[in-house]
């Protein structure tokens, strides 16, 4: 059994808007995109860090109403903006070793699900940021 | 100067202190902050000819 686990309780702004309570799911990447860097004389392949093409993708429910989801995102799309990200509600304010602030800095958002609708269900969107540099608060 | 309206923003009242990359425009179309220094329209004045 592992020693020690987190439950999921992250809290994030998107364009320094709080939306932790309409968020159901985040992931934030880190990614250097691999450069094969392999040559003759080996049959192994090596990699290289090249550009790097971070990512944060998140499903959120959809409110029109004030300051909620929609009002948020709308004059978003097609620009670039700044998530923050922490495995805590304190973490995000006041970053620690073990609670750590992740923030994504002018990412780009693509596309942006105006209308997600099911029978019977809450209405949420799927929401994928790329790029934008990435750097990491722990004090 | 821009002031911040929703508490999902921060304290609303308070001065906003934007972190790097946030994109204000948007943050002032969703009716989040409002930028207390816009200007003004001039008002407009008649030539009315004085008696």
């Amino acid at each position: 059994m592992a020693t020690s686990t987190y439950l999921s309780n992250p809290a994030l702004t998107i364009n320094a808007v709080n939306l932790s309570d309409q968020c159901t799911s985040a992931v934030i990447t880190q990614v250097n995109t691999a450069q094969n860097a392999s040559t003759f004389g080996s049959t192994d392949s090596f990699y290289v860090s090249g550009t790097t093409n971070n990512t944060f993708e998140c499903e959120l429910f959809m409110s029109y109403a004030v300051s909620e989801t929609y009002a948020t995102l709308a004059a978003l799309v097609g620009t670039q903006t700044t998530i923050t990200i922490s495995p805590t509600a304190a973490g995000l304010a006041t970053p620690s070793a073990t609670a750590p602030k992740f923030t994504l800095t002018n990412c780009y958002l693509e596309s942006l699900p105006l209308i997600n609708a099911t029978l019977g269900e809450l209405s949420s969107i799927s929401l994928s940021f790329q790029g934008g540099t990435l750097t990491t608060a722990v004090s | 100067m821009i002031k911040i309206v929703s508490p999902r923003v921060g304290v609303p009242g308070e001065v906003f202190v934007p972190e790097e990359g946030v994109n204000i425009e948007a943050l002032i179309a969703g009716g989040f902050v409002v930028d207390t220094s816009a200007k003004k329209s001039a008002k407009t004045t008649t030539d009315e000819p004085k008696d």
